[in-house]
């Protein structure tokens, strides 16, 4: 008997740690909303008037790490909490640098482990968890309160609109990519700053016969090259057609472009292995000339004397390209996402909402834009930022176009298609039909 | 006894419960999101066979698998192979040995990420520890990882970081041969390379078939020393790698699952093979 009842003892202990540990997920969406009610009502019974309720967030963003707008970010959580003292924020972090990223999102999301505000692209990255109905459209509420509608700007608003029309995402700051230039290395060795492919082509052969490399970059991340070359070569709607509807025979030409900058020596001889980091390391150390970035480029050049000789142009057109030459790639990427689960969460609810406008009102946006040299997504001004920021704004201001990259309008495997197509094409393996009518393939397959 | 048993499978349970979990759960989700298309998290629908169509057409799929063998290839010659040169030399000596053994045992402990970091400031061509060196000796600098060479750079770290885990696996097969063998071999007459060759080696040849199984299977899975020292380019994509970029990267995690499911069925085949090959009678003592 003693023994029976023993095994039915430590059949239960075992069980209970099996339910402990397969509750554990649920736990974090479902309890932390009545441990703070029961909390809540045990106060009130010690109170005569109720005070607010304790909430806990949990705000996902990239703002950690390296990252330049960290501590602007934690200071403006801290801001909220400190007019709001009944709120807890758990600043949750992922470098956006890492393709462990999007993983964590979608995973997050899926399972049921949504966050409680979301820092995440737009566009065709979101539209899986936006068709699924995951995250709350926020046309009423910006319509409701016109005080925060007001406070962007509205292209900033325009560009992170869905393609079903709906914004989802509260925009922050926006980035846009260049042509990175040196402009000592050219000043020292008189080349005239590459303005056009000749003068790309003459910097590009002058660097090489002098060991500086002309243009850094790596085959394998070479997001940039292909962002760049297509836009040149296809101009902003050629571009903006992906490659759904066939292809657009003019993107040829933008891998032929890289092809004859590669046969002038301009890529670094170790371009294969390097990832981005090496690259822009070559640029910051003064080792290289030019580099195609981002914005959020600037933080990582180690050198102050690069730095200080920056400035960032708009890639010059490709031989034969339908661009106009003053064609830029940027936009809105990024925004505050309002996930479903807590806006169906009574308590959570209003701090969110307050929450989400506080950290997209346009004090935040300015203290953002200043820290990471992105677009400010309101009409705010941006002071004392160096030289090579001002530039960027400038040539972001002045272009023709400013077009979201090419891999928001195809399938992830697309464009890592493309990726790989560039060492093929410049070492001859494929030629430049051969790797857009396989990324085609891929494209159609994704349907 | 009797009653012994049902608390040791009540036991067992957690395990198995924790196992099926983590793993095998993984591994039947895998082989039923290889029937699909998947685009993101959200969005799949089911292809039949087309994922397997596609793996056996993949020619990437293939230079992989090409540049995994060759890979295992290094690894059972060189890793396996000094590790038991070493242990046999370790054997040999009393003074020092367990300093030895640490010394050689420590890389394991580092995690390959670390050591693949490590690497790629030895290959770098700007300013990479070994061009430097040899700029200052006054030479041209060399592409480590050139199209031709990159693999084999791969390798080294590959092989270099379990060594010493072989070793200590050697160095204790050895330490259990009974002393009567060597004094019967003494008194025989054999000593030196004879004594390694005819006695302790036939002794251990059971463990070195366990070692052999464990690299093959440890070399399905490299990962780390690819993705960061070479980004799995200039031909040096390996099995590993391949399956996070399709996954992961590409989020296509249909194509993804099925490359490990032809990852699992052609180790378990591999394993196998070498089992079968290595087949002889064992010894008791």
């Amino acid at each position: 008997m003693k023994k029976a009842s023993l095994i039915v003892l430590s059949v239960l202990f075992v069980f209970s740690m099996f339910l402990a540990a397969c509750g554990d997920k649920n736990e974090v969406k479902n309890n932390t909303p009545n441990a703070s009610g029961n909390q809540g009502s045990k106060e009130e019974a010690v109170k005569e008037e109720p005070p607010k309720k304790d909430i806990s967030l949990r705000v996902f963003s990239t703002f950690g790490g390296t990252d330049a707008a960290r501590d602007a970010f934690q200071a403006a959580l801290d801001e909220f909490t400190a007019s709001n003292p009944n709120v807890k924020i758990d600043n949750d972090t992922l470098s956006a640098n890492d393709d462990g990223f999007r993983t964590k999102v979608n995973t997050d999301i899926n399972s049921g482990n949504e966050p409680d505000l979301l820092f995440y692209f737009v566009g065709a990255d979101a539209q899986g968890f936006i068709d699924a109905g995951k995250v709350v459209p926020l046309d009423d509420l910006l319509n409701e309160d016109a005080n925060w509608k007001n406070g962007f700007s509205p292209s900033a608003l325009e560009n992170v609109r869905q393609k079903d029309g709906h914004i989802y995402a509260a925009p922050l700051t926006g980035f846009y990519e260049g042509l990175f230039v040196n402009k000592k290395l050219f000043a020292d060795n008189n080349l005239d700053l590459p303005t056009d492919w000749d003068k790309l082509k003459k910097a590009v052969e002058t660097f090489a016969a002098k060991g500086i490399i002309p243009l850094s970059a790596p085959f394998d991340q070479s997001h940039y090259i292909v962002e760049h070359f297509i836009l040149t070569a296809a101009g902003p709607a050629g571009q903006a057609k992906g490659l759904a509807d066939g292809i657009d025979p003019n993107w040829e030409k933008g891998y032929a472009a890289i092809k004859e900058l590669y046969d002038l020596g301009a890529f670094p001889k170790d371009a294969a292995t390097i990832d981005l980091g090496m690259a822009s390391n070559y640029y910051g150390e003064g080792k290289a000339a030019m580099i195609l970035e981002g914005s959020w480029a600037f933080g990582g050049f180690s050198g102050a004397e690069v730095k200080e000789n920056t400035t960032v142009i708009p890639f010059p057109v490709v031989p034969g390209g339908a661009g106009s030459g003053n064609d830029i790639i940027g936009g809105f990427g990024s925004g505050f996402y309002l996930p479903k689960s807590t806006y169906d969460n009574a308590d959570k609810k209003d701090a969110a909402i307050a929450l989400l406008k506080h950290l997209t009102s346009p004090a935040i946006i300015q203290k953002i834009a200043t820290a990471n040299g992105g677009t400010p997504a309101a009409n705010v001004e941006i002071t004392g930022l160096p030289q090579a920021q001002v530039d960027g704004f400038a040539m972001a201001a002045n272009s023709a176009s400013i077009t979201t990259p090419v891999d928001s309008k195809i399938s992830p495997e697309t464009f890592s298609t493309l990726r790989a197509g560039v060492q093929q094409v410049v070492t001859g393996k494929s030629t430049p039909a051969e790797v857009l009518q396989e990324a085609k393939k891929i494209e159609d397959a994704n349907k | 006894m009797k009653g012994d048993r049902k608390y040791i499978i009540l036991f067992l349970l957690p395990t198995a419960f924790l196992m099926s979990v983590f793993l095998y759960y993984p591994f039947f989700k895998s082989l039923y999101l290889s029937f699909f298309r998947t685009k993101g998290f959200f969005d799949k629908k089911f292809v039949g066979w087309e994922n397997y169509e596609r793996l056996f057409t993949d020619r990437l799929l293939g230079e992989a698998t090409l540049h995994t063998l060759e890979i295992m290839v290094y690894v059972i010659l060189f890793q396996v192979g000094i590790a038991l040169v070493l242990a046999v030399m370790l054997d040999h000596i009393t003074r020092l040995q367990s300093f030895f053994r640490t010394v050689f045992f420590f890389p394991v402990v580092i995690s390959g990420t670390a050591i693949s970091l490590l690497f790629v400031l030895f290959y770098n061509y700007n300013f990479g520890l070994l061009n430097t060196i040899i700029t200052s000796l006054g030479f041209e600098k060399v592409l480590w990882l050139s199209e031709s060479n990159a693999l084999k750079a791969v390798a080294i770290p590959t092989v270099w970081h379990y060594v010493g885990f072989y070793l200590v696996l050697f160095l204790t097969a050895m330490s259990k041969i009974p002393t009567d063998y060597y004094e019967a071999a003494k008194l025989e007459g054999i000593s030196g390379l004879q004594k390694t060759v005819k006695l302790t080696l036939p002794l251990i040849l059971s463990d070195i078939k366990v070692v052999i199984t464990l690299a093959i299977t440890g070399t399905m899975k490299v990962f780390e020393f690819v993705w960061v020292i070479s980004r799995g380019q200039n031909g040096t994509e390996v099995l590993g790698t391949y399956m996070y970029k399709k996954a992961i990267v590409d989020q296509n995690f249909g194509y993804g699952s099925t490359v490990a499911i032809y990852m699992v069925v052609f180790g378990v085949l591999l394993a196998l093979l070498a089992n079968r090959l290595l087949k002889s009678e064992e010894f008791t003592y």
